[in-house]
């Protein structure tokens, strides 16, 4: 952990963690937490999504053991856990979209907020809608469910991680992220802080949660932006995007409203000074999976 | 710190007589690659290579560039010349550790280009398996690049030749200069380019790479030798081993001409120039501005 | 006097689900239901219109468990309703990203399987992610046998989570020796391995029937040796991949099968007259609280000659090997020797492959609308049915009749006859994943539009 101080040395002075998050996290009743003091109380909503996402987190392999094993307490999925109602965590990972017309569904996600100090959109459905925008009911059994929208129509969501599926990788950072935020040093808490802050603005985008191959035409080549790297059609998740003459061409009729190519495009958002710390990032990274 | 972070910087040169007749500089990418290639320090490499001309397109796309997975020196150097104009070098870095089966890739780009990879490292929103794949990463500076019409319309209206016929291309002294198949050169000032440079390249606050490995260009070395900046503890390593193999002749920087200044100066130009640049954009309508992609500028 | 509990939300599986279970005074299951109740996303009525290519994309993100088995039913749906045959290194690639997926799938299920289980010779359950040994090794090659599994789903299929390699036509790419190699050595790694993952589970689930109880919320609940038990017969379709009504002898008759609404087969409106806060964890849903399962359901009834059938691992065993084990070990232990088939399988196709075979088709016909085709896939859960008709290349209907689905109902027969407390381990025994389930058709008014609509 020794290194976390290192990266700082080299950092500008800037903006401390947003105050939101401390306040939060002191309400929410920590106390009844487990003995073992330095560890994050998280768990996994399912909402109308594929467990894909889930799948995702599980696919850091042994990582995940480790990161059960030191820093969190897995307190509720119904997938990988028993228990059955929505309790007090510090970090709920929210997957898929909530439907309108679903009374649980509904209930549930505002229970999930209310219950949590972070909460975490994971996956499009998440973040976007995904390919939930499509959704438009008229299906037995439950015809009029007809609405999906992506959580941050209904409650705030403090970090996207959009992707469809998103990443193990990225997954990971999240939570090891959110683990500094609760629990590191000062120093951190201000790497962590740093390091979620993209993914906080994109929860608060007032785009973002409509994302679909037009955002990144409409945020970044419309915008004057696009330098042509290909990071957009490398991310894609279903191949809609080609470069062509070294510029995307998105096949809107294979787009399924994710957001990454957005996400991933370096001109959606990139932090100079944060990147200029890959090495001791990814180090640290390791450090604390090893 | 317009130069970014590194540990050393020299001006070097290929030792590979091979690698240094086709290369645009000093080799220097070619050979470290090759090199790595040989020591099984990577699988395999995503360079720009001409696009695999398309009869219905015309023979002129030659100088049309293409990112390529390559696997063989043979293939490296068959990629060796590339044209100034957008090639899109991330594309093909999750096919390349999937369909193509690498578990190390070399890759190299323009500055920008290195962000987008340092970026699917450290954001790996959708990158799965690539972040701890990437196992050399090679930068090369750049002022900015041309979409491909733009090259067309230099060479054939500006420069009145046939771009089939141009054997290299050149942007160095102020100015960008063709060399045709028949011996010919033709240059025009840099200035006159301006208006063809794709617009996204005047938000760039990045010249000489700064997030790679090892990164590298003409510009503050003689001619045929390049300047080369060391900087991550993995292009360190692998740059030593590669001296040591006898791979390049170098010099100190402060002992060539025109020396790490003219790098510096061209440096601050450029982020200058783009920071007033992104600041215009904010005030770019009347009450409205232009998105800005970058936090805690 | 028939009390009525109810489990809800059911764990340890994918999606939401729950269970209405009418018992008698020893608390034995008379008759349950198993339900879903996840929302009903619709994938299939969003497929109307839409773009062929798009479509196995959209139908891959029901499941992200089993999302090579909807994509691979989709795709071969479309094709056999445009007629394209797909170049044989395309199909290799195919059968490679089924099996790799199945091995993840099983291993997967290991985990949520074994916190009912006892270690051998113990009465301590098993927690999967303790750090105490002997668990940790066994969760660690659960971990790498999945690991291997979705590896080798990217190199063959681009993606492991929703694949995208796979395309109308054949695949995008073909991969090249190394790849090729790669997966050849993952392959021959995991062998020993699912070997040893195999005997240590059927150790444990054989273990477990030989128990007299189970301990559930602090109580000793008997475990009768029938549990689990059915009679409502198998269905599968090909030990492995499955086919298509353009295949030469499909393996499945469309013409028996219908599918109806939960109405004629779950219970109508009962009130909750048992409740119990001790079971893990969180309790029963409390007294007085109604439930209606033929209404709240969000799965339907798939039938196979009039009856609900299940499929799966022992379907699947059962119709190709023999294997006649009843019961949810019986189920279990099925999951298990599919392991080495399935290697083995992976290993036989990619030495099979050729990587400079062509993998698309040089023809990509555009669909006459008069060709309503399904295609099956043997999904880690049992049988995945897609129907398609494509005209110009847009989809003029589409359906889905995913593995769960059929085993709902089947399911739901099956509970009867065991202590309440131990129905989600009956349940579990299914690999059940809910949000496949809630894709349907009904068919209900006659089936015969559809065998009509087949034979054209
Ligand atoms: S984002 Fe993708 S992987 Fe996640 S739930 Fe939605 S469809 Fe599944
Ligand atoms: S990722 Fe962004 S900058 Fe790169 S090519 Fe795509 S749109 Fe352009
Ligand atoms: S183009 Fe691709 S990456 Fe972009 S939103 Fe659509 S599906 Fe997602
Ligand atoms: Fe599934």
């Amino acid at each position: 952990m020794q290194r976390i101080s290192n990266i700082f040395k080299k950092q500008e002075p800037e903006k401390p963690v947003t105050k939101k998050f401390v306040e939060k996290k002191a309400e929410s009743g920590m106390k009844e937490g487990k003995p073992v003091a330095e560890k994050i109380r998280a768990g996994h909503v399912h909402e109308s999504g594929c467990t894909g996402c889930l799948v995702a987190l599980a696919d850091n392999y042994e990582g995940i053991l480790k990161i059960l094993d030191r820093y969190v307490d897995w307190v509720y999925d119904l997938t990988l856990a028993d228990t059955r109602h929505i309790p007090k965590m510090d970090v709920a990972l929210i997957e898929g979209s909530v439907c309108l017309q679903d009374k649980i569904a509904v209930e549930e996600v505002k229970k999930a907020r209310e219950n949590s100090a972070i909460v975490v959109a994971i996956g499009s459905c998440a973040c976007t809608g995904n390919i939930n925008r499509f959704d438009r009911g008229g299906q037995a059994n439950q015809p009029q469910h007809e609405s999906f929208v992506p959580l941050s129509d209904l409650i705030d969501v403090d970090v996207f991680v959009p992707c469809c599926p998103p990443t193990p990788e990225q997954l990971r950072n999240a939570v090891l992220m959110a683990y500094l935020l609760l629990k590191g040093t000062d120093d951190q808490k201000k790497l962590a802080g740093r390091y979620l802050q993209p993914l906080m603005n994109l929860a608060k985008s007032p785009f973002f949660s409509k994302a679909s191959f037009n955002t990144l035409m409409q945020e970044v080549i419309n915008q004057g932006l696009c330098m042509g790297c290909g990071s957009c059609a490398a991310a894609c998740p279903v191949r809609a995007i080609t470069m062509e003459y070294g510029k995307p061409q998105g096949e809107r009729d294979l787009c399924i409203n994710c957001g990454a190519c957005f996400a991933q495009c370096p001109r959606g958002f990139f932090d100079h000074g944060l990147t200029e710390q890959y090495e001791s990032i990814m180090e640290l990274i390791q450090e604390v999976l090893k | 710190m317009v130069l970014g972070n590194y540990k050393t910087v020299v001006s070097a040169r290929s030792t590979d007589k091979e690698i240094l007749k086709g290369a645009q500089d000093g080799g220097i990418v070619t050979t470290l690659f090759a090199y790595a290639l040989d020591e099984d320090i990577i699988d395999g490499a995503i360079v720009a290579a001409p696009s695999r001309s398309k009869p219905w397109r015309g023979h002129w796309d030659i100088w049309r560039a293409e990112p390529r997975v390559v696997t063989t020196r043979q293939e490296l150097l068959a990629s060796q010349k590339t044209g100034y104009n957008i090639c899109p070098m991330v594309t093909p870095v999750k096919d390349a550790v999937r369909m193509h089966g690498l578990d190390r890739v070399g890759v190299v780009g323009v500055p920008c280009q290195i962000q987008g990879f340092r970026k699917a490292q450290l954001y790996p929103i959708a990158m799965r398996d690539v972040p701890d794949k990437l196992a050399l990463v090679l930068g090369i500076f750049c002022m900015e690049v041309f979409p491909y019409q733009s090259i067309v319309q230099l060479v054939e209206d500006h420069l009145g030749k046939k771009i089939d016929s141009v054997k290299k291309m050149e942007v160095g002294k102020g100015k960008f200069t063709v060399r045709t198949e028949r011996g010919e050169t033709a240059s025009i000032p840099l200035k006159d380019t301006h208006k063809y440079e794709q617009p996204g390249c005047h938000v760039c606050l990045d010249y000489v790479a700064n997030l790679a490995d090892i990164s590298s260009g003409s510009v503050g070395s003689p001619d045929g030798w390049s300047t080369v900046f060391v900087r991550s503890k993995k292009g360190e390593q692998i740059w030593n081993e590669a001296m040591t193999a006898g791979m390049f002749e170098t010099k100190p920087m402060d002992q060539v001409k025109p020396g790490l200044d003219i790098v510096k100066k061209l440096a601050t130009e450029k982020i200058t120039k783009n920071r007033k640049t992104l600041d215009s954009r904010a005030t770019f309508g009347v009450g409205k501005g232009l998105r800005n992609p970058y936090l805690n500028l | 006097m028939t009390k009525v509990v109810e489990i809800s939300p059911t764990t340890r599986h994918e999606g939401h689900s729950k269970l209405v279970l009418k018992v008698n005074e020893e608390g034995i299951i008379e008759r349950g239901d198993w339900l879903s109740i996840t929302s009903v996303r619709g994938l299939e009525k969003v497929a109307y219109g839409k773009n062929m290519e798009q479509v196995p994309k959209i139908v891959s993100r029901v499941c992200g468990i089993c999302p090579v088995a909807h994509t691979l039913a989709a795709t071969e749906a479309i094709e056999a309703s445009i007629c394209c045959e797909v170049p044989r290194d395309a199909h290799v690639l195919r059968v490679i990203l089924q099996c790799a997926n199945r091995l993840h799938s099983h291993a997967l299920h290991n985990i949520l399987t074994l916190p009912d289980m006892y270690l051998p010779g113990t009465d301590k359950k098993i927690n999967p992610f303790s750090p105490e040994e002997p668990v940790r090794s066994v969760a660690k090659r659960i971990q790498r046998l999945r690991e291997i599994g979705q590896t080798i789903c990217e190199i063959a299929g681009g993606q492991s989570i929703h694949p995208n390699n796979p395309r109308i036509g054949g695949m995008y790419m073909n991969v090249s020796p190394r790849a090729k190699n790669k997966m050849y050595d993952l392959t021959k790694e995991a062998i020993p391995l699912a070997k040893a993952q195999m005997d240590f589970m059927i150790a444990v689930l054989r273990n477990y029937q030989k128990r007299e109880w189970a301990e559930v919320g602090g109580k000793q609940v008997p475990i009768p040796k029938n549990l689990g038990y059915h009679n409502q017969g198998y269905m599968a379709t090909d030990p492995v991949y499955g086919t298509t009504s353009f295949a030469e002898n499909p393996s499945w008759d469309a013409e028996r099968f219908m599918e109806v609404r939960p109405w004629d087969w779950y219970m109508s409106e009962v009130e909750i007259d048992l409740a119990d806060a001790s079971y893990p964890v969180g309790g029963t849903t409390p007294v007085g609280v109604k439930a209606n399962p033929r209404i709240e359901a969000c799965n339907g009834v798939p039938l196979y000659d009039g009856q609900p059938v299940e499929v799966g691992p022992r379907a699947r065993l059962s119709r190709f090997k023999g294997f006649d084990e009843k019961g949810t070990i019986g189920q279990q232990v099925a999951r298990q020797m599919e392991y080495m088939d399935d290697c083995y399988a992976m290993l036989s196709h990619i030495d099979e492959l050729n990587t400079s075979g062509k993998v698309l088709a040089d023809e990509i016909p555009r669909g006459d609308g008069t060709c309503l085709a399904w295609a099956t896939n043997e999904a880690p859960r049992g049988t995945d049915v897609h129907f398609a008709r494509v005209r110009d290349g847009k989809i003029h209907d589409y359906s889905m009749l995913v593995p769960t689905t059929w085993n709902f109902p089947t399911c739901s027969q099956a509970l009867a006859g065991a202590p309440w407390q131990l129905a989600e381990v009956i349940m579990r025994g299914y690999d059940p994943c809910v949000s496949c389930a809630t894709h349907m058709i009904v068919i209900d008014d006659d089936k015969k539009i559809l065998a009509q609509k087949l034979i054209q």
